[in-house]
């Protein structure tokens, strides 16, 4: 039997681990360009989740509407803060982003709570019968939510990699002053890092909406996790950062079938200590001399 | 008139100049070359340049455009290139990415297969990452990804750094082209002699002044400014 949990926990780790890797791209991408760990990430996601309740409950629009105004509604989110104030703080050190986007956090969770309260809400999708073999299961729904991140995965790695936007993106991750040396406008890349960063969030908070419930804490709690599977991941690593989070939340699930829920996180954090004693860097992480 | 004209140019990071009362004026299609011990200053008049230090006052005028108020990516389209001292390739780019990502060049492939063969060491590497080359070869590209863009004035922060004799001679022999591509250079060179040999005029720079400036036969021949800031090589 114990086989069979092992494999359905696997299960549920990797779609969880896939949908929460989303929002862990955002926060390396971040990271990684604009150079400093974006605590408003998970209230990004909270948002996300949320319009798609409301898109739902208020204007009784169908779902696949509902994602796409979510994800638009959180990439303009993600500007708006990106334009009002990331932007007057590039030159600053990352440690005022840094608190300046604790403080979006709280104030994107606050306007939340004082229109929609403290109660929770689910996002209802057609229920479908999990497929059984010999006690493995499979729903069917998570196989959507695992390809719609997968898709969105595979997106990104083809934009960053393929497209003349991306090449930009990555030689300002790489080295600002040569970017800008070399005729690339920063503050355009900003701009397009900070939309497909917000869509993201937008979007990984539906699919883990859609997964568990929503409520006004629900990235709020994750912003933690995030961070960790960045690090195991290795900074600014695109790949790692969904690495590291399946990583992460695999061992979680595997975990939970020993220990309660609330020391599964800590099973994490333990798994986390252990990789960084061995690889200081995280797992793909690159050590980089100073020339 | 001067293609790029410094006029009383202060420059520095914190609260404080590191150079001060810089005039220096490179002419079209000339070579000029910036000497000085370590710390002198010479980095700093160059990213002044560029507009990369936090700190500027004076006027930096190319090509009759004032630079300070233009945003430094525009200025390459204005006909400038640089190269820094340090971290002069894109490392986590490969080869041809790193002059793919040039901005505001006109017909790109065609410019990149003229680098190409310019430099063929390039072209057996191009899928490589900058970061994984040897030192030439990163040299190389650096230079490479300067005249992706067919600039007016390259500034070259010491190209040669770290590199062997052999190498440096390469180098050297790329710059000394340069004004029949119809580029002007402002060098900086730690082998002061030899890059003021290949000059037409040099500036020698200490602690963060420009103390002497003249043309390269003169600078050659003063034998007491050569022996204290040319050094042997
Ligand atoms: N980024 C920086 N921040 C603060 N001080 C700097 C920086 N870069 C250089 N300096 C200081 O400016 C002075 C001149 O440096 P630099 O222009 O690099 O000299 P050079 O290129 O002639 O060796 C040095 O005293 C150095 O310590
Ligand atoms: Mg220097």
């Amino acid at each position: 039997m114990i086989w069979v949990d092992l494999a359905n926990a696997t299960i549920n780790g990797i779609v969880i681990g896939l949908l929460l890797a989303l929002p862990a791209l955002a926060v390396t991408l971040v990271f990684g360009i604009a150079r400093f760990p974006n605590a408003a990430t998970g209230d990004f996601m909270t948002f996300g989740a949320y319009t798609v309740v409301a898109a739902k409950s208020l204007l009784a629009l169908p779902l696949a509407i509902g994602v796409a105004m979510a994800c638009a509604l959180t990439a303009l989110l993600s500007l708006f803060f990106y334009w009002w104030v990331f932007r007057a703080l590039v030159r600053r050190s990352p440690v005022a982003s840094l608190i300046v986007s604790i403080g979006i956090a709280l104030v994107v969770r606050s306007t939340i709570t004082f229109f929609a309260g403290q109660s929770q809400y689910t996002i209802e999708v057609p229920l479908v019968r999990a497929w059984n073999f010999d006690g493995v299961r499979i729903v069917p729904t998570d196989l959507y939510i695992a390809g719609v991140a997968v898709t969105a995965l595979v997106l990104t790695f083809c934009l960053l990699h393929l497209t003349p936007l991306g090449r930009r993106m990555r030689a300002v991750a790489d080295n600002m002053e040569l970017a800008r040396a070399s005729g690339i406008n920063v503050g355009r890349v900003m701009i397009t890092l900070f939309a497909i960063v917000g869509f993201y969030c937008g979007l990984g908070g539906v699919l883990i909406g859609i997964k568990a419930v929503v409520l006004p804490e629900l990235g709020w709690e994750l912003l933690l996790l995030l961070f960790a599977a960045v690090i195991l991941g290795g900074i600014g690593s695109p790949l790692g950062a969904i690495i590291g989070m399946l990583v992460f939340s695999v061992s979680q699930e595997i975990a939970s079938l020993w220990v309660g829920a609330s020391y599964k996180i800590v099973f994490a954090f333990f798994l986390l200590l252990g990789v960084l004693l061995l690889r200081p860097q995280g797992i793909l992480g690159k050590v980089r001399a100073v020339r | 008139m001067s293609l790029l004209m410094l006029e009383d140019v202060a420059a520095g990071y914190g609260d404080t100049d590191v150079v001060t009362g810089v005039n220096l004026q490179v002419g079209d299609r000339e070579i000029v070359a910036v000497a000085g011990t370590n710390g002198a200053g010479k980095s700093t008049v160059v990213k002044a340049v560029m507009g990369l230090t936090p700190r500027l006052s004076g006027s930096v005028v190319f090509d009759g455009h004032e630079l300070t108020r233009i945003p430094i990516e525009k200025r390459v389209s204005l006909g400038l290139s640089y190269v820094p001292q340090v971290q002069n390739t894109f490392a986590a780019l490969t080869v041809l990415e790193n002059l793919q990502v040039v901005e505001r060049v006109a017909n790109r492939s065609q410019r990149i297969k003229d680098m190409f063969d310019l430099f063929p060491a390039l072209a057996d590497r191009r899928r490589t990452a900058a970061g994984d080359l040897s030192g030439g070869e990163r040299q190389q590209l650096a230079f490479a990804r300067a005249l992706m863009s067919s600039p007016r004035l390259s500034v070259l922060d010491e190209p040669s750094a770290a590199l062997s004799p052999a190498l440096t001679a390469q180098v050297f022999e790329q710059v000394r082209r340069c004004p029949e591509a119809g580029a002007a250079v402002l060098i900086v060179e730690q082998r002061a002699r030899q890059a003021i040999e290949f000059s037409n005029r040099g500036y020698v720079m200490d602690s963060g002044r420009i103390v002497l400036t003249d043309t390269s036969a003169n600078l050659l021949s003063n034998d007491r400014m050569a022996q204290l800031y040319l050094g042997q090589h």
